[in-house]
Formats: structure tokens, sequence, C-alpha cells
């Protein structure tokens, strides 16, 4: 039995291990790339990107974020494996064969909320206790860590159904700009002044990132970044200007609009997108199937 | 010739009339210290001048987004109010020298429907121009793309396309060269000749002497917030003491004709070239 | 176990360590699907007299002056790429900024919150940090409870006339210690240990974050030093602004 534990943990820190280097890999080969150009921001904005990509962009938001959300409200509520795993299964097959995201991206995506899986996982798999009183009991020293087969099959349930929500929510964000979320909220009648502020900050979030990049290759360039210390006052620094500079601009983006007779609401043309027959009968027979499934295994 | 184009120009309709136009952003600094000029239909105005002239200040006060308690400006006759602010607002558009300050939207398609929403169109209507607006600029493709994957020179063209939409009777380009590459400089130039040739009314503000040497019909220079030229630009470019007070240069076309009209390689009764065709002309 | 065996442990566990520090980035972001309905919604509605309350005031700014919209966008903004921004570390690993805390500091609680939510629906959106059905979970914890911690701390110390720059620091620290609390506590209840009930799955949950959730307090609250005193130093009136934003709160 020990010896299960022991094999669990090194896996998991192998797993942390590898994820780690990961995502250093990644983070490097985001600083070469955002020292040439700032532009698809791998780590900060591919979400974004991919959406704009997607082949699911025809498709109706309204939909999508519909289906979307049965799904995930099915995971959480069905609160079963199996339905989690249909669930992941599905979502993974509508993002990656039918919106063409390759597949290394779409894991490397799912890597994100690892993290935070792991420790949220671990804290409830495992207990500390001065004496062996779990099914699988682990001595370090002065006290044993401690795991049962109901509090291991437990983590699983919640690792699949976080698995599922997320990916439930990655078929919307992979296929839909913010742009048209933020659309299917206005459509379902958040208050308007939230609904405009979030157009804005949307598009104001690219134009803040582009200057930042700047200043910082600015401040790298002149060794800015050498050491620990001088990194931390050249990012306060940077950071400040950023948001001093871009107040300034404020002034000049608020002509920019009224030159265009804006009167405090932002109006746009928006796309309509219809929902065909098979898309709905796609949705009602995802859906039933998990209900399905949930019934048989329940 | 173009002293006759001139006076052909000045019977057409005025558009917009300023009279004594003053604005002050704060107390101490007038940026605009009495300014009077007439615009008149499809004209080709060039407005020169120092940063810091009032080029922009005055733009953003013939638009109606800047209001001047001091001074008078008439659209087609009649004074423009408060209320009445928002006719200026649809009839004088301004393309703004950074194009990421005026795009707000985050799909070309609904960037460029802003103006005509918010002229209340109908829907059909807004789709018609939009439509429009996009084949002129040649952004068909870019429809659904966001601004922020777009190059500055896309960027650029998204932001001519904004005001085109709205169909206003004077555009305004602020310093419209100053970001663009040679390429789309050119493009850019294109533009303005299409325009031009359709007889819209454009005012384009610009650092570029030899561009509207070789473009405007007439010229208007801002010195310390007020104009202190408004000819021909021959005219304004013969003139050496304009050309000091609002840090100009002469263009090198004008340079080039002179020196070669004195060491007597071209007859001299010829007219002056305004670009590199009609110097090819003269020799 | 033999000793091999053990060393071996500890050697993973260390290197675990290390590199466990790496991508906790927004780790206290309560994940997608992590929490059962009935405390999603619970949380949703403790976050709502705040919200409003925040909503009406923003509301009234804007209705006064139309242009506060801009700022706001803009200051909205502004936190969203703070927030995702790598910031410096010893290791080289990566970890971001909450900017919970500046934000109390700067523009007061109220504003705070509103921006808050829409930063928290943008990272769920564009960075799949923290997720839909947990924003009641996570808005509470991050946009709601650090920020008035901040808020309240900042308040009182300027009064006692403690050093700017440490009563600047002890604000964004503690804003950012009680996030990693309450958050602690919202999973707790969430998952409360089958033996030990809710205080023990606290003290487990508290414990397994500190190690990440502590130095990034610390590193939050000497960059939010940093940016508080660029800001005075060379922002005077857009300070004014943005003190504009922050006027009516303290009533």
């Amino acid at each position: 039995m020990e010896r299960i534990v022991q094999i669990l943990l090194i896996t998991a820190a192998v797993l942390m291990i590898i994820q780690g280097f990961l995502h250093r890999r990644k983070h490097e080969k985001d600083h070469s790339h955002s020292s040439f150009g700032h532009k698809h921001d791998g780590s900060v904005f591919s979400i974004d990107f991919y959406a704009y990509a997607s082949r699911l962009r025809t498709w109706s938001p309204k939909y999508k974020a519909v289906f979307s959300m049965v799904c995930l409200l099915c995971c959480i509520i069905c609160d079963n494996i199996y339905v989690s795993c249909a669930v992941i299964l599905l979502m993974a097959y509508i993002t990656v064969v039918m919106g063409g995201l390759p597949f290394r991206r779409y894991l490397s995506l799912m890597t994100i909320p690892l993290v935070f899986l792991f420790f949220g996982c671990v804290a409830i798999a495992i207990g500390f206790s001065g004496s062996p009183s779990g099914d699988f009991n682990l001595h370090l020293g002065f006290f044993y860590v401690y795991t049962s087969k109901e509090s291991l099959w437990e983590t699983l349930e919640l690792i699949t159904k976080a698995l599922g929500a997320v990916s439930s929510m990655y078929m919307l964000t992979l296929s839909t700009p913010a742009s048209e979320i933020i659309a299917v909220l206005r459509g379902i009648h958040m208050p308007k002044l939230l609904v405009e502020l979030m157009n804005m900050i949307y598009r104001y979030i690219f134009l803040l990132m582009d200057t930042q990049c700047r200043m910082k290759n600015a401040a790298v360039s002149r060794l800015g970044y050498c050491d620990f210390k001088t990194s931390c006052v050249s990012f306060g620094q940077i950071a400040s200007n950023l948001l001093v500079v871009s107040l300034k601009k404020g002034n000049a983006y608020y002509h920019a609009l009224e030159a265009r007779c804006y009167d405090g609401e932002l109006r746009f043309l928006e796309e309509e997108k219809t929902v065909s027959a098979m898309q709905t009968a796609g949705a009602l027979l995802s859906v039933s199937l998990l209900l399905c499934i949930w019934r048989l295994t329940v | 010739m173009a002293v006759n184009r001139l006076i052909e120009k000045m019977e057409q309709e005025v558009i917009l009339q300023v009279r004594d136009l003053q604005y002050a952003y704060s107390d101490e600094k007038m940026a605009l210290k009495g300014v009077d000029l007439d615009i008149r239909q499809g004209e080709r105005i060039a407005v020169m001048g120092s940063n810091g002239a009032g080029k922009s200040t005055f733009f953003l006060n013939i638009n109606g987004v800047l209001q001047s308690e001091h001074g008078e400006i008439f659209y087609r006759g009649q004074k423009m109010t408060k209320k009445t602010m928002n006719d200026l607002r649809k009839n004088v558009g301004i393309v703004f020298q950074d194009a990421d300050s005026q795009i707000i939207a985050s799909t070309v398609q609904s960037e460029v429907s802003f103006g005509p929403m918010n002229l209340k169109l109908s829907r059909n209507d807004v789709r018609d121009r939009v439509d429009e607006a996009l084949s002129y600029m040649n952004l068909t493709d870019f429809r659904h793309r966001p601004p922020h994957y777009l190059s500055g020179g896309e960027k650029k063209r998204v932001s001519i396309a904004d005001i085109i939409a709205m169909h206003p009777e004077i555009i305004i380009f602020d310093e419209p060269t100053a970001a663009l590459d040679p390429v789309n400089a050119d493009m850019l130039e294109e533009v303005l000749e299409k325009m031009a040739q359709e007889g819209k009314t454009i005012m384009i503000s610009t650092h570029d002497v030899d561009f509207a040497y070789r473009w405007a019909e007439r010229v208007v220079v801002f010195c310390d917030g007020k104009i202190i030229a408004d000819d021909a630009p021959l005219a304004v470019f013969s003139n050496e003491t304009v050309i000091r007070q609002a840090n100009l240069k002469r263009p090198m076309m004008l340079d080039i004709f002179e020196t070669m009209r004195e060491k007597g390689l071209v007859k001299d009764d010829r007219s002056y070239p305004k670009n590199v065709e009609e110097f090819k002309y003269c020799i | 176990m033999t000793k091999k065996q053990k060393k071996l442990i500890v050697f993973i566990t260390s290197l675990c360590g290390m590199f466990a520090i790496v991508p906790a980035a927004n780790a206290m972001h309560i994940m997608e699907g992590f929490l059962p309905v009935s405390y999603c919604v619970i949380w949703g509605l403790i976050c709502v007299p705040f919200l409003v309350i925040g909503f009406m005031h923003v509301d009234k700014q804007v209705k006064e002056n139309r242009q506060t919209m801009m700022l706001l966008a803009l200051t909205g903004a502004f936190v969203f790429v703070l927030s995702s921004l790598k910031i410096p570390s010893v290791t080289g690993s990566c970890s971001h900024m909450t900017g919970t805390g500046l934000g109390a500091i700067l523009f007061g609680p109220c504003v705070t919150s509103i921006l808050g939510l829409i930063v928290l629906i943008f990272q769920a959106i564009l960075l799949a940090h923290g997720g839909v059905t947990t924003l009641g979970a996570n808005c509470f914890s991050m946009a709601i409870a650090g920020p008035l911690v901040s808020f309240v701390l900042y308040q009182l110390l300027s009064k006692t006339g403690v050093n700017r720059k440490v009563n600047v620091f002890v604000a964004a620290f503690a804003g950012d210690l009680f996030t990693y609390c309450v958050t602690s506590v919202q999973l707790a209840m969430a998952h409360p240990s089958p033996t030990g009930g809710f205080g023990y799955a606290l003290i487990k949950y508290l414990g397994v974050f500190a190690p990440t959730q502590i130095p990034l307090a610390v590193i939050e609250g000497l960059l939010t030093v940093v940016i508080v005193i660029g800001l005075e130093t060379y922002a005077q009136d857009e300070l004014k602004k943005v003190g504009f934003l922050k006027k009516g709160v303290q009533n």
C-alpha cells in the first residue's frame, strides 16, 4: 500500500515538473517572441487569437453560449464521472475536429488550470495525521500523510468535473471572440453601463498591451531587467507610466468618439448569425445523451 | 493655371465659414487666436504649420467636438449653435492621426458601422454604407477581422473607411502619412486622388511640403494659433517670411525648377511644375 | 521506507516546490467547475449587494460626466493588463499581480468592485483563469473582500501618519493575503474534509497555497509601492482625475 502512495506522489511530482518546464519553455518562447513583435502574443492572448481563427466562428454566438453553458451545468449538477468524461470528449471533438484547432494547442491550453487543480485536489485527497488513519499511509518522520480510497475517488470525480467544465468553457471561448460574447451579454440584458465598459475595455486591453510591450523593450534595451531589484523597479515604473500614458490619451480617444457623433451609447452593426436545424438537433442530441448517461450510471 | 482654377473655385458654394474663432484649453494658453477661413465645395486644402500651431484644435472645433465661446462657424450659411453641433459632426469627418485612438470596435465591420449607426440610419442603410466604405478602401476581405490583428496601414484604411461611411461633405485628414510606410503612403495618395476626382472636399494637415505642393490647390499655414498664409501653393512657398515663420521648407521641386531656370535649362514662360510628370514636360 | 527512498521523496518535494511556484500564477482564481452549484449561487448572491453599490456609484459618476466612462475603461484595461503581466521573480519563474490592492488604493473599493468584476470576466474568457460558474466566489474574494481590506487599511494608516511607502505596502500585502484566506475559506466550505470537517480542510488549503501566495503577496506589495510612488511623482494631473473617480467613496 505504501508503495502505491509513493508511486502516486512521485507521478504527481513528475507531472508538476513537466508542467513547470513546459510552462517555462512557453514563456521563454513568448519572451523572445515579444521582443520581435507583440502580435499574437502567445501566452497572453492565444485564446483570443484562436477564437478568430476558429471554423466555428460562423455559428451563432448565442447558440454556442447556450450550448456550452448547458454542458457546463450538466457537468456540475450531475456531478457524475461518466457525464464529465463524455463532456470532455464531446467538447474536445467540437473544438478540435469541428473548430479546426490543432490538438497540441488544445492540450497546452488545457494545462492552464492544471496548477490550481493540482493544489486544490492535493488538499482534498491527502490528510496529515499523527497516526496512520487512512487506507494508504506514508510515514514522513513525525507524521503520516494518508489518503483513502473514497477521497481518491472523490478527487478523481472532482478533477473530471472541473476539466469537463473547463472544456465546455473552451468550446465557447475558443470559437467566439470576446466582442461577440459581450453582445450575448447585452442580449441577456446585462446593465448597459457594464456592457459598454466591457466593449471599451476589450479594445483598450490590446492598445495598452502594445504600449506596455514597447515600454518594456525600451527598458530591457537599457538593462532595466538585469537583476531582480532592477526588474522590480522597472516593472513598477512601466506600470505606473502605462497608466499615466493611457489616461493622457483618454482625451484623444474621447474626442475621436465624439467626432463620430457618439452620444453616450456605443452602437455597432452586429451580424445576425442564424442557427441551423442541424445545429439545434446536434445540441439536443448531445444533451439528451449526457442525461441518458447520467440516468444509467446513477 | 492654378490661379485660374482657384478663381473658379472661388465661385463655388461655400460649405463652411469660420469667423474669428478663438479657443483656449485652459485659462492661460490660447490655442486659437482668431481664425477666419472659408471652405468651398470640392477644394483640396493642405493645412501646414509646426506642432502646436493649432491645426488639430482647429479641426476639432470645426467638427464640433470642441466648442468655442468666442467666434462663429457657419455651415451652409447657417450659424452653428450648441444645438446644431451634431450637423457639424455629421458633415465634417476627421480621420485622426493615430488610427488606434480612433478605432473603438472589435471587428472591422462593426467599427465602420459605428458612425452610420450614430446617424440613426436604418439597419439596411447602415449595411449599405458599410459595404460601400469597405469596398472603397479595399477592405471587404477584412470585414470580420479584429483591428488588433491588423497592420498599421490596414488600420489606417479602416480609420478612413470609418469616415467615408458617414458621407461627410468635408473630410479632414490629420497628418495621415505620419506613421505609414512608403507603399501605404502611396495607397493613401491614390485614395485622396480618387476622392478629389469625385469632387469631395478634402483638408489635410501635413508636414510634408513636397506632398502639399504637388497635391493641394490651396495651402493654409497656421502659426501660433493664427492663419498666417492662405493661398495657392506656389504663392505660399515662394513667400520667404511665411516659410521662416512657420518652420517650413521650400518644396524640392520648386528649388530644382528655379535653379534650372536660372541656369537657363528650362524656358522661362513655362508654368511651375507640380509633380515629376509635369516637370518632365518642362524640360 | 529505506533511506534512499526518503531522500528521493525529499528531493522530489523540493523540486516540486521550486517548480510549483512557477506557474502558480493566478492560482487563487478558483477554476471552472470546482465549486458545487449551491456554492456558485450563494457566492454570487453575496456579491450582489456590493456590486449594486459599486454600480450605482459608477453610474452616478458617468451620468455626471460622460468622459468618466473613458477613464474607467482605460483603468479597467490597465488592471487587466497589469494582472496578465509576468512579474519579476528571483527564480525566473512566472507569476502575476492581482492588482486589486492597487485598484483599491487608487480608485476606491466601489470602482474596483465593478472593474474587478469585468476584469474577472475577461480573465475567464481570454486567459482561462477562473471561470463563469465560479465568478461569484472569485469576485467576492478578489474584487470585493481584498480591495475592501486594502482600502480600509490604507485609510486607517494614512490617518496615523505612517510612512507612505510602508502604508501602501501594508495595504496591498494585506489585501492580497486576505484574498488568499477568503479563497481558502471558500474552498474549504465547498470541500470540507470528511474526517476533520471545515476547519481541517481550511488548514489544509491555507497550507497548500501558502508557499506560493505569501511570497507573491510580498512582491505584489513591493510592486504596488513602486507603482504608487511612480504615479505620484509623474502624474499629479492624472492622479487628480483618478482621485475624482475615488471621490464620494468615503461618504
